[in-house]
């Protein structure tokens, strides 16, 4: 199950008369095993792109699919039309359950249950059970020896971790992670980084995430868009474009790339 | 179910939260069962002593009507109506009773009886040669269920008394009718009567005399006795409307331990109400603040996509749990209560103790705090399908 998510001119607008915010997703995809990196300065709506993609926000207007790669099975998904159906909520909380992980920036575990149980829940919820490739995952991450343990008793870099193994069990399709590193020291945001792109990948899943974290985005390889304000500095309607970088493998300014 | 399973896990993984919910419920909910308890060991008191006496139940006419034995079914049928028996004039009602084949003689009164007269033992069947017998009466003469009994009597005019051989049927218990009395039908006391209004009973060996046959059964009175207390005063109110007489009844008595009941439910029934108005408001805020402590935890779960429209159920779980172990701890409370209760104090109440409660009261009240705790609960259901998944993205914290 291999799928191709595809964004055409996806828009949302935010706020009331005396101030508005719109978010421009522009044109574009991403397919299973892929890695994007967003950055953008804090306030364009890297959070608010998130929510988009990880059916959390009915966006505005444009198109948002899912279709199977070629030669994969599964059905082609009209997300943004989920939006318009009268059981709107129900369909994008199986869309959530079944196509995508998220790893917020600081935990989002249940505290009741302990580091296994919390891995394995979002099988549960996917109704995709298996035992192996959770104990798989929470070996690569580093958690065995701490899989009895509840989130409480972990520190943040643990608990980061648990929270990628949680994001990756179910093998959804896409990853998406908001500033997944913010709360880690350099090494462990680097680290941690490291096994989120290596563990997808392992799983076949796509990863979007979001990052300020230059030094620690240039350690791997990815695609890298930006969200940039493209409107009048005091204009009350304030426009952020999603604009793609040259893909890159070390460290260096973004260079932005028209188109 | 997942939800179920997720709910119960942070329900007992938050003990303090659970048991601070337990005690508020169990706070009121005890004092008012041990009321409700108490309320019920005390009427309950009342009434038994009330129905350990048939004299409760009794009614009989007073006054110069006479009735007879259509009279007597007609009362029979009436819904409210227990045992219904005719009487006879009342200052016949002595005779003289003789253990058969004994030598000693007691006075005792003859009180009509029959089938389905609370005087009588459960069960005990009585035709027109059998009698019950009072305790005084047994133990004063040594008569036994089983034996047989001369009732005698004699009038100045007539040359020969009146001897009617009855088979005990039954001795009544030291509690039952007072005094040296036998229980029989009134076919038996009019028997007596029509000896005294000097009839000839060939069967009975007095041959001198009016002729039975034009005898008309002509009866003083009627004793009825009540289904239940509750029926005692309509049937009064009846018969003496039906007949136009005046009636003897304990009315008074039995209605007020009757009201008396029913201002104790009345004051009960306000002070739950006063109580669950308190009880309603701690609850309703108190899972409403759970929901609103653990948006995090449930924007989580509907981050993942469990729920949507069913993560209301969420609280709605808790909050019955929460629910059945209050009533648990509430009902083992209002045990040891009871148990204190009599140590503590001297009731004399015989009947089950000072603290009752039926199987089905007790059903009635979990099934009722169930229905109030799920009610309170709503809001608080209605909260957490408000939870917007994106919290957990934007409200960063484990
Ligand atoms: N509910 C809302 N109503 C109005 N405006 C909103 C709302 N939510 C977000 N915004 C606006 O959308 C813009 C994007 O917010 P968002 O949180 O996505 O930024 P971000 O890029 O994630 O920033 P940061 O790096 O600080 O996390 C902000 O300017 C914010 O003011
Ligand atoms: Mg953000």
């Amino acid at each position: 199950m291999a799928y191709v998510l595809s964004i055409d001119d996806l828009t949302v607008t935010l706020g009331d008369a005396e101030r508005r915010f719109t978010l421009r997703a522009g044109k574009w995809s991403i397919a299973a095993g892929e890695v994007i990196g967003l950055t953008g300065p804090s306030g364009t709506g890297k959070t608010l792109l998130l929510e988009l993609l990880g059916m959390l926000r009915a966006p505005d207007a444009g198109r948002y699919r899912a279709e199977p790669l070629a030669g994969e099975t599964g059905a082609p998904q009209a997300f943004d039309s989920f939006w318009k159906a009268p059981n709107a909520i129900a369909l994008c909380a199986q869309a959530r359950a079944r196509f995508f992980g998220f790893v917020p920036q600081a935990g989002g575990l249940l505290p009741f249950l302990t580091v296994a149980e919390n891995v394995e829940i979002s099988q549960r919820i996917a109704k995709r059970p298996d035992p192996d490739w959770a104990s798989a995952l929470l070996g690569e991450l580093g958690l065995s020896q701490i899989a009895h343990l509840r989130p409480g008793a972990l520190s943040i870099g643990q608990r980061q971790r648990v929270a990628i193994a949680r994001a990756l069990a179910h093998r959804p399709f896409c990853v998406i992670a908001d500033e997944p590193t913010a709360a880690l020291d350099p090494e462990n945001a680097q680290a941690a980084m490291g096994l989120l792109i290596e563990a997808a990948q392992a799983g076949g899943t796509a990863t979007l995430l979001s990052s300020h974290d230059f030094p620690t985005l240039s350690h791997f390889a990815m695609r890298r868009m930006a969200l940039q304000i493209t409107s009048a500095p005091h204009d009350p309607n304030v426009v952020s474009t999603l604009v793609p970088l040259e893909a890159q493998k070390t460290a260096s300014a973004p260079q932005e790339v028209s188109g | 179910m997942l939800i179920l399973r997720l709910a119960l896990r942070d329900l007992f993984f938050q003990k303090v939260h659970l048991i601070c919910n337990i005690a508020v419920l169990a706070g009121v909910l005890v004092p008012l069962l041990v009321l409700f308890g108490v309320k019920n060991g005390v009427y309950n008191a009342l009434i038994g002593q009330l129905l350990s006496n048939p004299r409760s139940l009794q009614i009989d006419t007073s006054g110069n009507t006479t009735f007879t034995t259509a009279d007597a079914e007609l009362v029979r049928g009436w819904p409210e109506a227990g045992f219904v028996t005719l009487k006879t004039r009342s200052q016949f009602d002595f005779v003289n009773v003789r253990l058969d084949g004994g030598r000693q003689k007691r006075d005792a009164i003859l009180i009509p009886s029959g089938a389905g007269d609370p005087n009588l033992p459960e069960g005990v069947q009585l035709n027109a040669s059998s009698a019950a017998v009072s305790a005084q009466l047994a133990e004063q003469l040594q008569i036994s269920t089983g034996d047989r009994i001369d009732v005698i009597t004699q009038a100045e005019d007539r040359p020969r008394q009146l001897r009617v051989q009855l088979a005990v049927a039954s001795v009544l218990p030291p509690g039952g009718v007072s005094g040296r009395a036998v229980l029989a039908q009134i076919e038996v006391l009019d028997l007596v009567e029509a000896f005294y209004d000097a009839y000839a009973l060939p069967e009975h060996g007095i041959t001198e005399g009016r002729s039975f046959a034009q005898r008309a059964a002509v009866f003083e009175g009627l004793r009825v006795y009540a289904r239940g207390l509750e029926d005692l005063a309509p049937l009064q109110n009846r018969i003496e409307a039906h007949f136009g007489i005046r009636t003897e009844a304990r009315t008074a008595e039995v209605q007020g331990v009757l009201n008396l009941g029913r201002n104790l439910n009345l004051a009960l029934l306000l002070t739950a109400s006063v109580a669950s108005l308190g009880l309603a408001a701690a609850l309703v805020f108190g899972f409403w603040g759970e929901v609103q402590r653990k948006r995090q935890v449930l924007a989580s779960l509907a981050l993942m996509g469990l729920g949507g429209q069913r993560l209301w159920l969420f609280p709605l779980i808790q909050a019955l749990v929460s629910a059945a172990l209050a009533l648990i701890v509430s009902f083992a409370l209002l045990g040891l209560a009871s148990l204190i209760a009599e140590q503590l104090f001297e009731t004399g109440l015989a009947v089950g103790g000072l603290v009752q409660m039926t199987g089905a009261q007790g059903a009635v009240i979990v099934v009722l705090v169930m229905l109030f705790v799920v009610a309170s609960s709503l809001f608080a259901a209605r909260a957490a399908l408000g939870i917007d998944p994106a919290t957990v993205l934007r409200e960063g914290a484990t």
